[in-house]
């Protein structure tokens, strides 16, 4: 492996590092649900694209490991992004629901006129 | 090489940390976003853990955790929502 494609793993490892701990330090942080919620999709949004992109650079780059390697890397990917804002469409109207709101008074609350029930 | 490693520790720790906001978070909304967020982190490592030692199986363990925590997810919303 030259030096080269080392340096841009490396590059693409720690980009994906650093937004999957902005993430969970913004679960961690921050108020109330709806900004944990919002927090959260830097992880599998940024963090899953760089960290498998490097993942998949590294696989291809050598080829010592198995025939499909970086198919099966490029198949987490996509469903992680695929199902991820299903999860949490469904994850933020039971937050709505069950009336974990926020302490503040809410500005804006579309939701609310648009509720069936 | 150890770069692939050292990004599995760092995802082995996150997870560590969300822990916390699983235990002490107020609603069960929170509990359940963090451990959306435990199960993402772990596939993410597991990932990076079998591109160090060259295991593939790895892989398709990192695959069904992370379908799995999306179906536990989606169930345990709308259990929440109350529609289950």
């Amino acid at each position: 492996m030259s030096m080269t494609i080392r340096v841009i793993i490396d590059i693409l490892l720690a980009i994906g590092v650093f937004f999957t701990l902005v993430g969970v330090l913004g679960i961690i942080r921050m108020p109330d649900v709806f900004g944990r919620l919002q927090a959260s999709t830097c992880i599998p949004s940024l963090g899953n694209i760089f960290l498998i992109a490097g993942g998949i650079v590294y696989a291809i780059a050598t080829n010592v490991t198995e025939p499909g390697t970086y198919v099966k890397l490029a198949v987490i990917l996509l469903m992680v992004l695929l199902t991820n804002p299903i999860s949490g469409h469904a994850l933020c109207k039971a937050a709505y629901k069950m009336g974990a709101l926020p302490k503040s008074k809410m500005v804006i609350d579309d939701y609310k006129e648009d509720d069936p029930e | 090489m150890i770069e692939l490693l050292i990004a599995a520790i760092i995802c082995v720790v996150l997870d560590l940390v969300l822990l916390v906001r699983v235990l002490n978070g107020p609603t069960a909304a929170d509990r359940l976003c963090a451990t959306d967020a435990v199960t993402l982190v772990t596939a993410l490592g597991l990932a990076m853990y079998s591109l160090y030692t060259g295991r593939i199986i790895y892989l398709d363990i990192a695959l069904v955790d992370a379908a799995l925590g999306f179906i536990g997810t989606v169930f345990v919303s709308r259990y929440l929502e109350g529609r289950l």
